[in-house]
């Protein structure tokens, strides 16, 4: 079993398009939170979205990949070049059979389908033009990733709501491991669309002005977009290349609530098993995490339940926690991708970014939050938290080169299984 | 991949709702035909008025799931609960959702489907355009979600082990096959349900009617639209034996490929070299021959360019005698369900059902060993290999 490492990331987000403006702008706590431009919003009671600006397809596709993409593949495409240019890898090398590509999402190109329903809808099949109906297919994300870079192996797409990104890491690592792959492209993608923002303002989910997560007065999330995608190689392919090791990809953990399809199981039991298997498969105990990147969607039930977690999982060790979605806002499927770019920039700056828009903690949520201004401290092992729609819980570990014990070892649980 | 242990399996189809009808529909190829197509469709009387599509018929959820509590439910959601309830009780793990074997913590799902939440997006959109999207049911809204179905399976059922959507088009139920291994390695479950459903749609009868694909008739050329939902109960060998479950079959091989078009402009790429590649990885990860293999249940859907791929491909892998099978025949293309349908093909031979629809071959006394394929649409390739166990 080899040790996987990340050596390349791309994020598209809507504080900024590139991980070294990405990361300038955690640090100075941007806040991606805008009146929407994207659709029409007025007849909504909810006006402000984090949509991607200044995003131009053409900066990193080409005009054949612009006409067959849709948004979300698009920022995909635009993450992957990113993370190449990173990783210092020519798609030459990577091409063939042990490279595979596997990408989360929730809704996929959900703009391409809006707009073609749009005009079926109200114009009948007969505007349809045929060349435009493959273009919706979620199918196609990791497709688009994989032609670009002539990778042969699984494409897969893992549409796990807002978990997408951990699950795809999480996966993506594992077919390293389990020797399926030598090297994967990863991450996930996210487009803003009319219907979700309809969609979550029903469920009255939406704050109507800034993201405060872990804050006494949260109002609730923003939806945003975006993309993550990374570079991840087996250690003996980065090593024969004498590849630049951003951090080393521990374990990951995924569970099902089984409680109900939006909300959050009241006592977390999921999200517990997730994060507890996150550490069980990377062969560490709670106190060894320095930081957790929460879900921290700041509406009123996963905030305290996620708090409720922590405190159960880390108990003394009280490890810092973040959440970062007070600027990007929510990313759905994107979230924990991009989130996970903003880890390994922690482990390689052993500083964490700040909770913004956080004024006072709520009292039911005992953590360390990051707040103010980002923190230096050791950032050694970071875990990425994230729940999503279905009762979804998945966390993966990042870590400092040479922290994590070898994980061909064999599993050892933490405690029993209750 | 490690051999794995196949302990259930349960199939909603339009053959009929069961491992039973569906098994006996093999004994009569052109009456299973008939009972898939048997007129025009009801479920989109409206959009294809007079079409043939292998709908699952006079389709009543309360017989399986009861009165109550699955309102909200789309027709994906109840399909796949009900051949999730059949796989587990086949399994010995549940019956009438009680557990009989293992437990909530160590029972997932790996389940595939390629268009899931097509229909409620469409639902939901034509609201939004044609009324107001503020009048949009937020109980509805989740069914957007592709994962939404599997999870209210999870739900229903009360399954907390890891639960995966998987979408690669054609090919997701039989990558699911490897999402389900790999979890099995880091001890994530005990039992997995592995395969996955797609149902008949509007919007999606509509694509592929302006794509130009759809048979214009049974037994016309072009693809037959059909829906179900498939899956098969997947253990290791240790945990199975354990239990002292019963072992129907073994998942012994895996195989995948993706071939991108040579033109720039292409999307859709029918790859007999994907369709070869991934058959001969997942024969060497089976450590078989190709004259091993008993029958091959192929991904053959009715679309030319597709189909002329595949053959080619079996042509160079497969000695002539070789028995090739076309179960969509019978029961229709079923896109990200098509894996779990195969699956299901597959086990229906070993439980003793006729091999057919043939295209290619003969039909041998016993099958043995079985290697099931599909294709997707833009050159991607999966196939499993599965041995009976007797």
């Amino acid at each position: 079993m080899t040790r996987v490492f990340v050596t390349g990331m791309g994020v598209v987000s809507p504080i900024a398009v590139g991980v070294d403006a990405f990361d300038a702008a955690l640090d100075a706590g941007v806040d991606g939170a805008a009146e929407i431009t994207r659709f029409d919003h007025e007849i909504f009671d909810r006006h402000i979205a984090c949509e991607v600006k200044d995003f131009v397809p053409r900066d990193h596709l080409t005009a054949a990949e612009v006409r067959r993409t849709g948004r979300c593949a698009q920022m995909a495409l635009s993450g992957l070049r990113q993370a190449l240019a990173q990783a210092g890898i020519a798609p030459e090398r990577i091409a063939g059979p042990r490279t595979s590509v596997v990408i989360g999402t929730t809704m996929g190109e959900a703009n391409v389908l809006g707009e073609l329903e749009a005009a079926w809808i109200h114009r009948g099949d007969g505007v349809i033009h045929p060349a435009r109906l493959p273009r919706y297919g979620t199918t196609l994300l990791p497709i688009h990733l994989a032609r670009a870079i002539g990778a042969r192996g699984l494409v897969q797409t893992l549409p796990s709501a807002c978990a997408a990104g951990n699950y795809a890491i999480g996966f993506a690592a594992e077919l390293i491991r389990a020797g399926r792959a030598d090297v994967v492209v990863t991450g996930a993608s996210e487009v803003l669309e009319k219907l979700q923002f309809a969609g979550f303002a029903r469920l009255g989910a939406m704050s109507p002005d800034f993201v405060r997560p872990f804050d006494v007065d949260r109002k609730g999330l923003l939806v945003g977009e975006g993309a993550g995608i990374f570079i991840l190689e087996s250690e003996a392919h980065a090593v024969a290349r004498d590849a630049n090791v951003l951090a080393e990809v521990g374990g990951y953990g995924l569970a099902c609530d089984a409680h109900h399809i939006t909300r959050p199981h009241p006592e977390g039991v999921g999200s517990l098993q997730a994060m507890r298997s996150a550490l069980e498969t990377s062969q560490i105990t709670p106190d060894k995490v320095d930081l957790v990147n929460a879900h921290g969607t700041a509406t009123q039930a996963n905030d305290a339940i996620e708090a409720m977690v922590l405190g159960q999982l880390f108990g003394a060790s009280r490890p810092a926690v973040t959440g970062i979605k007070s600027m990007l806002g929510h990313c759905m499927g994107a979230a924990s991708a991009i989130e996970a770019v903003s880890c390994v920039l922690s482990i390689q700056r052993d500083s964490a970014p700040p909770t913004t828009h956080h004024e006072q903690c709520d009292p039911g949520c005992d953590i360390d939050i990051v707040v103010g201004a980002p923190r230096a401290m050791r950032c050694d092992v970071v875990l990425n938290n994230a729940l999503a729609f279905g009762g979804y819980d998945a966390a993966v570990i990042f870590a400092k080169l040479g922290v994590l014990p070898d994980l061909s070892q064999a599993v050892a649980p933490l405690e029993a299984r209750s | 991949m490690r051999v794995r242990a196949i302990t259930g399996w349960g199939v909603v189809s339009p053959l009929g709702v069961g491992q039973t009808d569906f098994v006996e529909s093999f004994s009569n190829l052109e009456q299973a035909r008939e009972t898939a197509f048997r007129g025009p469709t009801e479920l989109l009387a409206e959009t294809a008025p007079g079409a043939h599509l292998a709908e699952v018929w006079d389709w009543d959820p309360s017989r399986w799931l009861g009165p109550k509590g699955h309102r909200t439910f789309d027709r994906l959601t109840k399909f796949l609960i009900v051949a999730a309830g059949q796989a587990l009780a086949h399994a010995e793990i549940k019956r009438d959702r009680e557990f009989l074997a293992l437990g909530p913590d160590r029972v997932g799902i790996c389940s595939a489907t390629a268009y899931g939440s097509l229909d409620a997006i469409t639902e939901l959109n034509r609201i939004a355009e044609l009324e107001d999207p503020r009048y949009i049911n937020p109980t509805r809204f989740p069914n957007t979600v592709i994962n939404a179905a599997a999870g209210y399976v999870s739900i229903w059922e009360d399954l907390r082990a890891p639960n995966t959507t998987i979408v690669d088009g054609n090919c997701g139920a039989l990558d699911a096959v490897v999402n389900a291994d790999l979890h099995f390695c880091r001890d994530r479950a005990d039992a997995f349900l592995v395969g996955g459903g797609e149902v008949l749609t509007e919007p999606l009868y509509v694509a592929m009617h302006k794509l130009g694909v759809v048979a214009e008739g049974v037994g016309a050329p072009g693809l037959h639209l059909g829906e179900g939902a498939a899956y098969l109960v997947v253990e290791t060998l240790e945990g199975a034996a354990a239990r002292g479950a019963r072992v129907h079959a073994e998942i012994i091989g895996f195989g995948t490929s993706f071939d991108a078009p040579e033109s720039e402009a292409l999307l859709v790429h029918a790859s007999p070299r994907a369709v070869e590649e991934a058959m001969r990885l997942a024969l060497t990860d089976a450590a078989l021959e190709a004259s091993d293999i008993d029958v091959v249940v192929a991904s053959r859907s009715g679309i030319a360019l597709f189909d002329a791929a595949e053959e080619t491909a079996l042509e160079a892998v497969f000695p002539e005698s070789t028995a090739c099978v076309a179960p969509k025949r019978i029961f229709g293309e079923t896109f990200g369900a098509g894996g779990a349908m195969n699956l299901a093909t597959a086990m229906a031979f070993f439980e003793g059902a006729p091999v057919g629809p043939l295209f290619r071959g003969a039909a041998p006394a016993r099958v043995g060993h079985a290697l099931v394929l599909t294709a997707g649409f833009y050159g991607n390739v999966s196939a499993v290999v599965l041995r009976r166990r007797d």
